[in-house]
């Protein structure tokens, strides 16, 4: 994680170089983590002529990812099994069973040993044949290759070095959507640095580089047959200027051909193509390319603009033509992908076959390795109790084991220490059974069940409206799932759904808009009431970024309205005040607007939609189609002229526009966060403000984004005279935008109030419930956006996670102070400044923090910090105080922080409180953080891929996270506890059973089983019930599960999974081996039928194996919550399966000949067979009786309040699920009733335009014009004395 | 897995997918399986199931203990101990030289029956400190030798009984075979002799299946030490039941084997007189040896651990219920209490 910006200046260092072949070796080293030594020399490829490529043998298209052929599969896949220790442990067990010493066949170890082994390598060879299919579906798609003069469609594999192909962008939309801010990825830096250094003149360049700063930008679907095949030498696109759109994952990179090759674009002018490359060798670095094209005896220098990396697909080009360089396992994408760990080669990875899972363990099994260890020890003790008593035991009197004789060393009275010592081994492989060999394999199994069957087919999982279900990308961490404390949350598209939409307003003092936000549901649903769906009326609008309805103001109804002079201001100031372009047809219906925030664009549209149509900027003006101004139905275009335009930045939070009316009416219209705007405002008409700023706070409650309007009408001298100021200004050389900034101030006073504007951040459906639903399971959710404070406070509010009656600390570096210092520009000065500030700010917080977990009743606490704090925070000195501090919180939010402080924060929790972590987001950015924690989530459906390939876990939405951590991990969790503890129970009890008889045949270490008893019993009669329970075993429903989430924190108390809880279990396998042994065989003495015959050991074994087969696998039965027909069956078959076996068996094997039969003729058999197991249960049943009715369990409390309840899950419910569309904003007008809760917090939080230049001088990068520029320039050019008519 | 997720992205995009066929949903199937609704019992252990638990194992066992300890009762079993009555008192203070000498070793003891005796009564051997289950010895037999006669040579396992120097292997091989005891008891009364019967005190498996019709004793104790009982060449092995139930090999070290049966009614008070040989060598390792003889009921021979435990489990269940019982009224938990929740229960619910 480490170095991240190191990486990144190295790469592009590198990549802005001139990029001529005849560097010298040096700078090739690129700083680009483990990128491959390169290979000496270059390669040349000759063009569409594959005689001449022939002799160099470039390697083929084709693609391997499978592990194994036939030949390597087993050594190979052996190997991979003798990784693990317990494999290895029983290997060794195996080889000293074959051994002398051994007091059992070799069969009782090898057995399980191969029978465990054969159940992996199945499964090995399985997922190796999936990964085969997958290759062979990717090498027989289908591309167009140049071959005598046309276009044959060939299969990938077939595709050579040198080969033109056409690699078509089918199904692509081709159109654009702005998604909105987020925090750019280094990557994204990286991208916009490259393509503005290579397009610097070009404007299509410049408005991509802008985008692309601005947010992620997508272009529609893609089909499969748009990836290319291989590493491609870009030719020719149906574009005009030669370049091609490539989707690496979400963001858009664009590719620029050599002018010289244009033209290659069909078949017969592509044939034509004769040109020479030299490259570089094959190599594993995704941004750098060396070579060169000798093309109509002219060297063209290469760079990566003309490379085609495979696997990224192509978007709103029609196609392109290229010619194939890389090939197979030589492209870069695949070489890169051995850097997985790093976030920014990540987008290498969109390759459909290069989805290495990430390997993570879970802390469950790492707490299971611990027990193992434990299982060792004891084995360790017994054996070596064992040991010391045969050498204490061994002696020449017991003349009948003719000892006296030249006796092997292991029996040697004379040497009882080597007796003792080699008894030791063999002990170790008579106890060997305590190490449950089967018990990894059988988690394996369940948990691959788990992942594959239960979690990716999840109807309540599955999002109808992307089509995207579930997937579970590892099955290793599915208990880990039900252990989460922590939850790391992207906000851009996780919790938000990225779309502004406006959606209230206040003008002059009253209310307009009906809805109701995901904030005020929540709430209701908290505070009880139902929430009554009521359909919106038909008639109501609802577009991108539009989502309102009131029938006293829209269609011209406004009119009517007592304060519709308002509102006509109101209206104007949002066709007006903004930088806005639109673009495309100028209808309402087409129209487009290119805005700098969603914000802006919904502000927009909501006046389009109000009738205020704003359709056309020319440099001097705005065009807005205004209807029913003067009477109702009467629509007209009126030209504003704009005078100038007042920006919108972080400090001002205010933006303004002068314009002038046709009929030379002077306006400013201003538009800004509450604060800015009331300071500025005309005294007077206090009601108003009063009621305006109740709205203000009703609607910051309710998680809305507002901001005040106003204007000023200005007189013609007043403006003159500011407008010279300005143009001053403007022209000022130094300080420009502190002096813009100072005459803005002159004009934007005495402001006229007209209203406010409620603007939804679109949380994803149901994200405020499901926040809830996680607090109360005990998890916290914290944000890290890379969003400014106001947008991350906002949505904070919006989803729950602060609320006013939350304490809040914030952290800020946006203090007068540090604004101070930053001004200086001294770097180190700044550093050791704010350090200083983060440290007071920490310590102050921690102390009040503490003061109020005093208190009884203190309010919850919440913390906000930003990311420039943060980083400083996370300094090794203060981040035992940042930790102490935020693990006091309910929730935290860091605000505008860099994918590596993400990582940083999320392994700050993990490794500093060693509390299990989830990450869960959806782009590039979140990466690292995906990877860092113990669980990552990717949110899949819409975005990229990026964060669905890092991600041990892929859901559609936020909400779904209630299902997979209270349903599916929660469930996981108990049943993995449950098959770990059993599994320990049943083998101990085994083990120590083999453990008694030990003392009683003077420690010589003779088996009190037979092998076979021995060796199936782990593989056979106990094997398959334990499966059962991990795969059925649910304690109370889902919907329970959803219902009661403090349930969750059972889990992250971890209380199933205690030493306590082994130490009960391993009590109780003493318990029940003693009953076992001494039961059985006091009971055995004498005579045992009416012949008076005696039993002989066999005899008494069999009855004892009986007895623990039987009362084993009933106490499985007695731990079940819920017993399903495979409970019976399993239980019932493993007990079955004994006695077919024994009846069998014993017909065959000398030892126990006849013994079944001879057992079962005595009454004998069948009282043990009673007494034994109901003694041995008793002691369970006593404890669970009373853990039961004295010390309950929540779930068992749960349990017993429903326990006449049916299942609630009821097929008829699931089908309502599925068939169920988008839940379109069905809002009840209801809920606007609800009494409302005010608050201090207005919920501004307009996306200042100005912000990327934050990046930009990360950066040192020029940043080209921008939108608004446009806006500027039009101010700028204006001539107000003269206004011209249009 | 990975074609999975790489085609869905596909899907992605939200806006396309209404026309979409519906072959190409992703919508998994529903299955009671997949969605983990199989139908299920689900007990709930709640106070009355745990009483009505106790209380029929009470009433299941309380019986059945009873009946075991009536059956056990009925057994009337003598046991005498003679591995010191039957050292001669001169000897006493070096036991094994004696038994090891060629002394002779005739011995009589008197046992008086305490109750009436039904026949068949069935007279046992019980040797103590006999490690029948070690290791060594245990595995030192050969099961094929036994079964045919062809496996005569099959002696790998019965080392270092296995073969007599240079007359070739040793049947039935082994230590077990070798240390076959060889004490014999006869009894009589009011001088008047007893028949033992020495057949059918094997189990019928053994006779039948293990030890096979034409395999003859050979070369049997030959060695440099005599361990036990020597065997008569003439009689097939699957007749010599006296080595059948010393190879049926004991699993404790204090065990009983089946000698032979009186089929005469014992008449209570009566004195037998049992002559017996004191071949056997327990005296290096301080076994103690006695004579056993009992008679059997339907649960077999006298042995009382099973009425007991019956009866005990029993006792103590009907115990446990009465005690919950009374527990469940004077500190009654109603069942699905919420005040029970965790997060109702302590303060500071975060």
């Amino acid at each position: 994680m480490s170095g991240g910006w190191e990486r990144l200046k190295g790469s592009r260092s590198r990549t802005t170089r001139d990029s001529s072949f005849h560097t010298p070796a040096p700078s090739r080293t690129v700083t680009l983590g483990r990128v491959q030594p390169q290979a000496p020399g270059h390669r040349t490829i000759y063009c569409n002529d594959r005689e001449a490529n022939l002799p160099v043998r470039f390697k083929g298209n084709s693609i391997s990812t499978t592990k194994y052929n036939f030949l390597t599969f087993l050594p190979k896949g052996l190997f991979e099994q003798f990784r693990r220790v317990a494999n290895c442990y029983f290997l060794l067990i195996s080889i000293l069973s074959m051994t002398p010493i051994s007091p059992v066949n070799p069969v009782t170890n090898v057995v399980p040993l191969s029978l465990v082994l054969l159940v992996s390598l199945i499964k090995e060879a399985f997922e190796d044949w999936k990964r085969f299919q997958n290759d062979m579906v990717i090498n027989n798609t289908l591309i167009d290759v140049l071959q005598n003069e046309k276009w044959v469609a060939l299969p990938w594999k077939k595709l050579q070095v040198g080969d033109i192909i056409r690699s078509f962008c089918r199904g692509a939309f081709c159109h654009l959507l702005v998604i909105g801010p987020d925090f750019l990825t280094e990557f994204l830096m990286l991208l916009c640095h490259l393509i503005v250094s290579t397009f610097s003149n070009s404007n299509f360049a410049a408005i991509c580089y802008h985008l692309s700063f601005i947010g992620k930008i997508e272009f529609g679907n893609v089909k499969k047959d748009g990836f290319f095949p291989a590493d491609l030498l870009f030719l020719a696109s149906t574009n005009a200027d030669g370049t091609a759109n490539l989707d690496g994952e979400t963001n858009l990179k664009i590719r620029k051909a050599l002018e010289r090759t244009w033209d290659y674009l069909t078949p017969d002018k592509a044939t034509e193509f004769k040109g020479e490359m030299q490259c570089e060798q094959p190599n594993n670095s995704l941004y750098t390319f060396t070579g060169n094209l000798i093309f109509q005896k002219q060297t063209l220098p290469l760079s990566p603009n003309q490379i085609l990396l495979r696997g990224c697909s192509l978007r709103n080009t029609e196609y392109i033509v290229g010619a194939v360089i890389f090939t197979g396992h030589e492209t870069k994408t695949t070489l890169a992908k051995g850097n997985e760990s790093m976030g920014i080669l990540n987008m290498g990875k969109v390759m459909m076959n290069s989805m290495n899972v990430p390997s993570k363990r879970s802390t469950l099994e790492r707490k299971l390795d611990k027990l193992i260890l434990a299982l060792f020890a004891t084995l360790f003790i017994m054996c070596l109790i064992g040991a010391i008593g045969s050498g204490i035991f061994i002696n020449r009197k017991y003349y009948y084991l003719s000892l006296d004789k030249a006796v092997a060393t292991e029996f040697n009275p004379g040497n009882r220490f080597a007796v003792a010592a080699l008894t030791l081994f063999t002990l170790i492989t008579l106890y060997s059974t305590i190490i449950p060999i089967s018990l990894y394999v059988s988690i394996e199994m369940i948990k691959f069940i788990q992942s594959t069957q239960f979690i990716n087919k999840d109807l309540h999982m599955y999002h109808a409206e992307t089509n995207t279900p579930a997937l579970a990308r590892t099955s290793n961490l599915n208990e880990e799932l039900g252990q989460v404390e922590y939850i790391f949350s992207d906000k851009t598209g996780t919790l938000t759904r990225n779309l502004m939409e406006f959606f209230k307003c206040s003008i002059g003092g009253e209310v307009y808009g009906s809805g109701v936000t995901e904030t005020e549901l929540g709430g209701a649903q908290r505070n009880g009431i139902k929430v009554q769906e009521v359909r919106k009326s038909s008639t109501a609008i609802h577009e991108k970024g539009f989502n309102f309805d009131d029938h006293r103001i829209m269609r011209g109804a406004w009119r009517n309205e007592p304060n519709f002079d308002a509102c006509k201001e109101f209206f104007r100031c949002l066709a007006i005040c903004h930088t806005v372009l639109p673009e495309g047809d100028e209808s309402p219906e087409k129209i487009t607007y290119q805005a700098a925030s969603p914000d802006e664009a919904a502000l927009v549209t909501a006046a389009k939609n109000f009738g205020f149509f704003f359709y056309r900027r020319t440099p001097t003006m705005i065009h807005v189609r205004e209807s029913h101004v003067e009477k109702m139905g009467k629509i007209q275009d009126v030209a504003y002229e704009i005078l100038n335009v007042l920006e919108f930045n972080s400090t001002r939070k205010r933006q303004s526009v002068v314009c002038r009316y046709p009929n030379g009416r002077l306006v400013l219209y201003c538009k800004g966060a509450d604060t800015v705007i009331y300071e500025r405002l005309a005294g007077g008409n206090d009601d108003l403000k009063k009621v305006t700023r109740a709205h203000l706070e009703q609607f910051g409650s309710a998680g809305l984004r507002t901001l005040c309007l106003a204007y000023r009408d200005l007189s013609p001298d007043t403006y003159e005279s500011w407008n010279e100021k300005f143009i001053q200004a403007k022209s000022s050389l130094r300080d420009r935008e502190k002096k813009l900034d100072e005459v803005a101030e002159l004009v934007e006073r005495d402001l006229i109030l007209i209203g406010s504007t409620a603007i939804e951040d679109k949380l994803q459906e149901g994200v405020p419930a499901c926040i809830e639903t996680l607090f109360r399971a005990g998890i916290k959710v914290w944000v890290l956006t890379g969003d400014k404070m106001e947008t991350a406070i906002n949505i904070a509010y919006a989803c729950n996670l602060i609320n006013n009656d939350m304490k809040q600390f914030i952290i800020s570096s946006e203090t007068e102070a540090i604004r101070e210092v930053e001004d200086r520009g001294d770097q180190v000065e700044i550093a050791r400044f704010i350090k200083e500030e983060v440290k007071k700010e920490l310590k102050k917080c921690l102390e009040e923090a503490q003061h109020y977990l005093r208190t009884v009743s203190g309010p919850k606490l919440s913390l906000v910090i930003d990311g420039k704090c943060l980083m400083y925070a996370l300094d090794p000195t203060l981040r035992v105080m940042l930790l102490n501090l935020s693990l006091n919180c309910h929730s935290v939010v860091c605000c505008r922080v860099s994918p590596l402080q993400k990582a940083q924060v999320t392994s700050l929790v993990k490794k500093g409180a060693r509390k299990i972590t989830l990450s869960i987001g959806d782009g590039a950015n979140d990466v690292s953080m995906i990877q860092a924690a113990h669980i990552g989530v990717g949110i899949s459906g819409l975005e990229g891929m990026q964060a669905v390939m890092a991600s041990d876990f892929a859901i559609a939405q936020f909400r779904f996270l209630t299902d997979l951590l209270l349903v599916h991990g929660r469930w996981s969790y108990l049943r993995i506890c449950k098959v770990i503890t059993y599994f320990f129970y049943k083998n101990l009890t085994f083990t120590l059973t083999q453990f008694w008889f030990t003392f009683q045949t003077g420690f010589s270490g003779q088996r009190f089983y037979d092998d076979w008893f021995q060796s199936l019993y782990n593989v056979i009669f106990t094997a398959l019930p334990v499966i059962i329970v991990g795969l059925f075993d649910k304690d109370v429903s889902a919907s329970l599960s959803k219902k009661y989430p403090e349930l969750y924190k059972e889990g992250i108390r971890n209380v199933f999974f205690k030493w306590r809880v082994v130490i009960t279990w391993a009590w109780s396998s003493v318990y029940q081996s003693l009953v076992f042994y001494h039961f059985v065989t006091i009971s055995s003495a004498g005579g045992k039928n009416s012949s008076g015959k005696i039993f002989g050991l066999w005899d008494i074994s069999t009855m004892a194996f009986t007895c623990v087969v039987i009362t084993v696998n009933l106490r499985l039965l007695m731990m079940c919550n819920s017993i399903t027909r495979w409970h019976y069956i399993s239980v019932g078959g493993s007990i079955l399966a004994w006695f077919l076996f024994i009846f069998v068996y014993s017909l065959l094997r000398e030892n126990v000949f006849f013994v079944i039969f001879v057992l079962m003729s005595t009454i004998y058999f069948y009282l043990s067979a009673l007494l034994v197991p109901v003694v041995a249960l008793l002691g369970d049943f006593i404890y669970q009786g009373i853990q039961r009715c004295f010390f309950p369990y929540d779930y068992q409390i749960i349990q017993e309040i429903h326990r006449h309840e049916p299942d609630d899950n009821t097929r008829a419910g699931l089908l309502e699920v599925g068939s169920q569309l988008t839940p379109q904003e069905e809002r009840s007008y209801a809920l606007s009733q609800l009494p409302r809760e005010l608050s201090k917090h207005t919920g501004f939080a307009f996306d200042s335009p100005g912000y990327e230049s934050f990046f930009a001088a990360q950066l040192g990068v020029y940043a080209p014009q921008k939108a608004w520029d446009v806006a500027r320039r039009a101010s700028m050019k204006s001539k107000p004395k003269t206004p011209k008519r249009n | 897995m990975s074609s999975h997720t790489a085609s869905s992205s596909n899907g992605g995009n939200g806006s396309g997918d209404s026309g979409v066929p519906k072959r190409n949903s992703k919508r998994p199937k529903y299955s009671k399986f997949t969605q983990q609704e199989l139908p299920a019992c689900k007990p709930i252990l709640t106070p009355r199931w745990v009483v009505s638990t106790f209380m029929l194992i009470a009433i299941v066992f309380i019986p059945i203990g009873i009946a075991c300890l009536i059956g056990s009762r009925d057994v009337v079993e003598v046991v005498e101990r003679y591995e010191t009555k039957c050292i001669p008192a001169l000897n006493r203070t070096n036991k094994v030289q004696f038994i090891q000498s060629d002394a002779n070793k005739t011995c009589t003891i008197s046992m008086t029956i305490p109750k009436r005796m039904k026949q068949p009564i069935y007279v046992y051997y019980q040797l103590d400190n006999f490690y029948q289950n070690h290791r060594r010895y245990v595995k030192s037999r050969s099961d094929e030798q036994l079964k045919s006669a062809s496996k005569e040579n099959d002696t790998s396992a019965c080392e270092p009984e296995d073969i007599a120097n240079g007359r070739g292997a040793i049947v039935p091989c082994g230590l077990i075979a070798w240390s076959l005891f060889n004490d014999t008891y006869s009894f009589s009364r009011q001088n008047q002799s007893l028949t033992v019967n020495k057949k059918g005190i094997a189990w019928k498996s053994d006779k039948q299946k293990r030890f096979g019709k034409n395999v003859f004793p050979k070369n049997f104790q030959g060695g440099g030490l005599v361990g036990g009982a020597t065997l008569n060449e003439s009689i097939p092995l699957n007749e010599q039941e006296d080595l059948m139930v010393w190879m049926r090999t004991a699993a404790l070290p204090t065990f009983r084997k089946l000698y032979g049966k009186i089929e005469v009614d014992l008449e209570e008070k009566e004195v037998i007189n049992v002559t017996l040989m004191n071949y056997y060598n327990t005296y290096s390792f301080n076994g103690k040896k006695k004579l056993v003889l009992s008679t059997t009921s339907w649960i077999g021979g006298r042995n009382d651990f099973l009425g007991i435990a019956y009866l005990t489990v029993g006792m103590i269940s009907f115990t446990l219920s009465v005690g919950f019982t009374i527990v469940y009224f004077v500190k009654p938990r109603r069942l699905g209490d919420p005040t029970f929740l965790s997060w109702n229960r302590g303060p500071g619910s975060h």
